[in-house]
């Protein structure tokens, strides 16, 4: 699916001053490939946007360069997007001014690029009129208008409800499969990262501290920083220790252990991560996995579609989901006592002593 | 009689309008560039450059007029040049007045736009001449403000126009300063007369900029 660098950041050094203070960029190598979907997460203030504006050649690096070997145009859609004067059929068309199209080439290809994104009935339409989402399909639909070899997506998700999300990512997805550009995206949303990534580069600090495939980040952070970023939100300190069966747990306390996988030697310090959709409330049916112990019910949020439920075990506070509306979800109460429960692969051990650093 | 004060009329009128005019596009090739450059760069002295702006947007005419003259004037630095008493001199003086006017107004709308409008432009891949169009489509409602300002300002002015114009018979007098004239001799009819036609020529002019201005907002 993804094939040779279209752009390739190294050694970049990105200097940034404002009243609120300074800020660095500093990413060692980083490659957009051909074809791929790039999400870049982090917390605010890591360098996010700046990442992306530098990709665009919109900031002037202190040090290093980007080197693009794309063929077509590089866009970027900003998390703000602007309307134009005009129509949206004219915004669209704004894109395309200058480049020599006969009209009805140029008229052919805005209308596609509405019809992609859903807003052709809008094309009469003043462009200040339209509410934060229709902006939003506008502004990709004039990325796309240009035929991109390389979309830079700023937070294309931002201020819109959870229907409106839903909609723009499959239409997204879409847009993405049928032109074969690629896709860096600064997003903080972590469902709609992954609905769309190949890849994910977390930036922490100014700094990229992990870029791997998808599923590699997710299921293997390098620290702990790195699983908060990518939903591995239960993380519990210990160390190994072998377990009666021979195999090894982390111990958290006297009283509680959790059993891993692991080559690592007995006396490391560690900490267990788990995702919350891998934390299993044991009802007794089996399949949960392994019994963990005892944790009490902290509170039960439930938007309608997923709940999740917090939970006190050994002095941390771990978090599950549940589906809405269904059995567990609608019985526990806060205060309730219940069996925690985790298969031992889904649990990822970080060396404590293991210090940051990107790989590739 | 009433054909030649007619003639008398028609000729100041094409005067004013020819005086003003020229004034008005001088100000307006100079003060829209310059506007849009104030609002779009920042550099040292901008702050002191915008705020001499807004200073020259409230200066009051007669002292424009006196500044001018003081410029022109035969043992002046200027006075070689021989321009007072001439429509130059009064072409000069209502750009001095008309340009903070145009470039306070440009400036404040390309200020208005927001800060990464531009970006965004660029990141369309725009050639220079497009994005120009673009950002000059974008501030048109400011744009047209600026041309009504600069007009009635150019327009109603009389003070600096009979300083530096003196308003000599067929060479100088335009309605302002004919309505003057024609009150300080209490012809009373002929002033009301030249007044008419210039609030004609204001309300046909402001209202077709008006009309051009509001179009795009449909």
């Amino acid at each position: 699916m993804s094939g040779a660098a279209l752009l390739s950041a190294r050694e970049l050094r990105v200097e940034r001053r404002s009243r609120r203070g300074s800020f660095t960029l500093q990413i060692d190598a980083l490659d957009l490939r051909a074809g791929e979907v790039l999400a870049i997460l982090g917390p605010n203030g890591a360098g996010k946007s700046t990442l992306l504006r530098a990709l665009a050649g919109l900031e002037h690096p202190a040090r290093g360069a980007i080197d693009s070997a794309a063929a077509g145009p590089i866009t970027l859609v900003f998390q703000r997007p602007a309307a134009f004067a005009g129509s949206v059929a004219h915004n669209v068309a704004a894109a395309l001014l200058g480049r020599g199209l006969e009209r009805a080439q140029l008229e052919r290809r805005v209308r596609e690029a509405l019809e992609r994104f859903e807003i052709a009935s809008l094309a009469p339409r003043r462009a200040h009129t339209l509410s934060g989402g229709e902006l939003r399909r506008l502004a990709l639909a004039r990325a796309f208008v240009l035929a991109p070899a390389v979309l830079l997506l700023d937070e294309p998700f931002d201020d819109l409800d959870a229907s409106g999300q839903a909609s723009l990512s499959l239409d997204l997805r879409r847009a993405i499969g049928d032109t074969g550009v690629a896709v860096a995206m600064v997003t903080h949303d972590l469902r709609r990262a992954l609905l769309l990534a190949d890849r994910i580069a977390v930036l922490l600090e100014g700094r990229l501290a992990q870029i791997d495939r998808r599923d590699s980040v997710l299921e293997k952070p390098r620290t702990p920083e790195i699983a908060r970023v990518v939903g591995m939100s239960n993380l519990v300190r210990g160390v190994v220790v072998a377990a009666p069966d021979g195999g090894r747990r982390v111990e958290v306390d006297a009283h509680h252990a959790i059993p891993v996988r692991t080559a690592l030697e007995t006396g490391c310090g560690v900490w267990a991560g788990i995702r919350p959709e891998h934390l299993k409330i044991d009802v007794g049916r089996g399949g949960s996995g392994i019994a963990i112990g005892k944790a009490v019910v902290r509170s039960v949020v439930d938007d309608g579609v997923a709940a999740s439920v917090a939970l006190a075990w050994a002095g941390e506070e771990l978090h599950t989901h549940l589906l809405a509306g269904r059995g567990l979800a609608r019985s526990l109460e806060p205060g309730a006592l219940v069996v925690l429960a985790v298969q031992p692969e889904h649990v990822h051990l970080i060396p404590v002593a293991e210090a940051p650093r990107a790989a590739g | 009689m009433a054909t030649l004060e007619t003639a008398l009329i028609v000729e100041i009128t094409l005067r004013t309008l020819a005086i003003c005019g020229a004034a008005l596009l001088v100000s307006l090739a100079l003060g829209l560039p310059l506007g849009i450059a104030l609002g779009r760069r920042h550099f040292g002295g901008r702050v002191a450059l915008v705020s001499l702006v807004n200073s020259g947007m409230g200066a009051p005419p007669v002292v424009v007029g006196l500044v001018v003259a003081l410029l022109l004037w035969r043992h002046g630095p200027l006075g070689v040049l021989h321009l007072m008493y001439t429509p130059v001199a009064m072409v000069v003086a209502q750009i001095v007045i008309a340009l903070p006017l145009v470039v306070g107004i440009t400036l404040a709308a390309v200020g208005a736009l927001d800060e990464d409008w531009e970006l965004q432009v660029r990141t369309l891949g725009l050639p220079p001449r497009w994005r120009r169009g673009l950002l000059l489509c974008e501030i048109r409602l400011g744009l047209l403000a600026a041309v009504i300002a600069a007009m009635g300002g150019i327009l109603s002015e009389v003070g600096a126009a009979l300083m530096v114009g003196a308003n000599l018979e067929g060479e100088t007098r335009v309605l302002t300063t004919a309505i003057v004239m024609y009150v300080g001799m209490g012809e009373y009819e002929m002033a009301i007369g030249l007044a008419a036609v210039l609030m004609g020529l204001m309300l046909v002019l402001t209202g077709v900029l008006t009309a051009v201005q509001q179009s795009g907002r449909r």
